[in-house]
């Protein structure tokens, strides 16, 4: 199976412009072969969105932007990231899969971070679930960056039964390894936790992050792949816009649970009765 | 505090081509004193966007500073860049005929400022995008001249210290020189930033690292072995020029504000 991702800079704030970068990433993902393409967090219409959110959003029922994105996905499945106008007016950050003329998923981001330089809860309702859907290539789950560093989300994904993670991410680099390696401090942080969650979920990781700069802010790309056995297939660098693809074995799933049963050993019944006397004893 | 000086350099000419192509300018304009931080940021803009989208502005006041001046001309003949020399000292003598004073900070400041009105007013004849030349520690301790050298468009090296900053330097091939220089902000002739701070740029660079970078608290700096006179000087600095970090606050009393709850991205639509 060969699966691309699109390491890319999305304009802040125009959907349009991104639309159209979106549709020449599939054209060349198409010609090259590519099979399931993965683009960034908000890669139709940026990150540092502000009050933009409310002008950049779509309602994936009515907006024609959907129906072409839909259409694009005929012949090959994608992952893209755009604000969600669900509810009447709730804005959520969301990810939806496409898929042979359909919207497959959708995930809401559950983890907004605000702290810092970071304040999506100003401007996003948050998410609620981490469901796993069926595809072709095997049950599927999605995040959305920050929801990738809290480990409960992969456990619950792993607990559905996931064979495919998927992350789109629109993380900033921040600081420098004492290594002098030519990466960003906090790229070690993501793949430390692609390393960890695709070994112990015997599933594939895929980190699609973006690159360029928004109010001075650096993204910090370095996406990658992680086999289910923890092996690092593929790495961007930090600061290139690329469309990184790469030949994977979707064998290699159930060829490492025969070796790691981490899968069927797993005991979410357990875990959720000892998680609800764990909150009872929770003090304000 | 170590830095990668290869991928620093990737990093901010990236930074420099992005934010000129945003904002639809094909040249850079910056302010060369001769000393490291302007001789850096030209470096930067002459490899992000090619010698001839660069343009040098040297303004010494009078014969003053001739050693800068000098080194400012040499490093535009380094780099290939274009350049203006314009003398401040006419319409800074015209002012101080008009309104004397012997404080020499006054006059220091007067002169920054003089320098930022004329990078403006070359900015537009250039059509070119004022690239900024404060680093982390001035912007931290507020050791700049508010509207005058701390005035840009755009900073490329605003996160990092002058003792980083150094690192770069070296790594982009400055001359020993320029890396050498004490550095000064050209107050009066003489003056050395060291000298005026009381402190070297080591010593604060190490402090400021560790109550901004690392969050660290007073206490825990001095548990760290830090001297309590130079680290009570430092926070004293740092806390004095808040305002120097920010726009001035305006009074809210409507339901949307500017500054305040009118939030869009600098970046909008780009």
């Amino acid at each position: 199976m060969k699966v691309a991702l699109a390491q890319m800079t999305p304009h802040l704030g125009d959907v349009s412009k991104n639309l159209e970068l979106h549709r020449s990433l599939i054209a060349k993902a198409k010609n090259d072969g590519v099979e399931l393409l993965i683009f960034p967090e908000l890669s139709l219409t940026g990150y540092t969105l502000k009050d933009l959110v409310r002008e950049v959003a779509l309602i994936p029922e009515k907006d024609p932007i959907f129906q072409e994105l839909k259409e694009l996905s005929r012949g090959l499945p994608f992952v893209c990231g755009f604000v969600e106008d669900k509810d009447t007016g709730l804005l959520f950050n969301s990810a939806a899969y496409f898929s042979e003329g359909e919207v497959q998923h959708i995930h809401r981001k559950v983890y907004l971070p605000t702290y810092g330089m970071f304040e999506e809860a100003k401007f996003f309702a948050q998410g609620k679930n981490f469901l796993t859907f069926p595809t072709p290539f095997g049950k599927v789950g999605l995040m959305i960056c920050y929801d990738f560093l809290h480990y409960g989300a992969s456990y619950l994904l792993f607990s559905g039964g996931v064979d495919l993670i998927i992350v789109i991410s629109a993380a900033p680099g921040r600081g420098f390894p004492e290594s002098g390696e030519e990466v960003f401090a906090t790229c070690h942080m993501w793949e430390l936790m692609g390393e960890t969650i695709s070994r112990f979920s015997t599933a594939f990781v895929f980190y699609c992050n973006r690159v360029g700069f928004e109010d001075g802010k650096a993204f910090a790309g370095g996406s990658f792949i992680f086999s289910p056995t923890g092996k690092m297939l593929t790495r961007a660098d930090c600061t290139d816009d690329v469309l990184l693809t790469q030949d994977l074995d979707l064998d290699e799933i159930r060829a490492i649970r025969k070796k790691w049963p981490y899968k069927r050993d797993n005991k979410p019944e357990i875990i959720l009765e000892a998680l609800k006397r764990v909150i009872q004893k929770y003090e304000d | 505090m170590k830095i990668n000086g290869p991928f620093i350099e990737k990093l901010l000419t990236k930074f420099i081509r992005e934010e000129l192509t945003k904002f639809n300018f094909a040249n850079g304009i910056l302010g060369l004193s001769g000393g490291l931080d302007s001789t850096v940021s030209a470096f930067l803009a002459a490899r992000a966007l090619g010698p001839e989208h660069v343009v040098g502005l040297i303004m010494p006041y009078g014969k003053t500073f001739s050693q800068d001046k000098d080194d400012a001309g040499e490093l535009v003949k380094l780099l290939g860049i274009r350049t203006h020399t314009i003398d401040i000292a006419p319409s800074v003598d015209a002012y101080y005929a008009a309104h004397p004073s012997a404080e020499h900070i006054l006059k220091g400041n007067k002169m920054a400022r003089e320098r930022m009105s004329v990078l403006y007013d070359f900015s537009e004849r250039e059509k070119a995008l004022i690239i900024g030349t404060s680093n982390k520690t001035e912007l931290l301790l507020g050791y700049g001249t508010l509207h005058g050298d701390m005035a840009c468009a755009i900073n490329p090296i605003g996160d990092l210290y002058k003792t980083q900053i150094r690192t770069l330097g070296r790594h982009l091939g400055i001359p020993e020189k320029i890396l050498k220089k004490a550095p000064t902000a050209g107050l009066w002739d003489g003056q050395t930033d060291e000298e005026e701070l009381g402190l070297t740029y080591e010593e604060i660079d190490k402090i400021l690292y560790q109550l901004a970078d690392l969050r660290q608290s007073r206490a825990e700096v001095l548990e760290a072995g830090f001297d309590p006179g130079k680290t009570d000087k430092i926070i004293r600095l740092i806390k004095n020029s808040e305002f120097k970090r920010h726009l001035p606050p305006i009074a809210k009393i409507s339901y949307r504000t500017v500054g305040h709850d009118f939030l869009f991205p600098y970046d909008r639509d780009k």
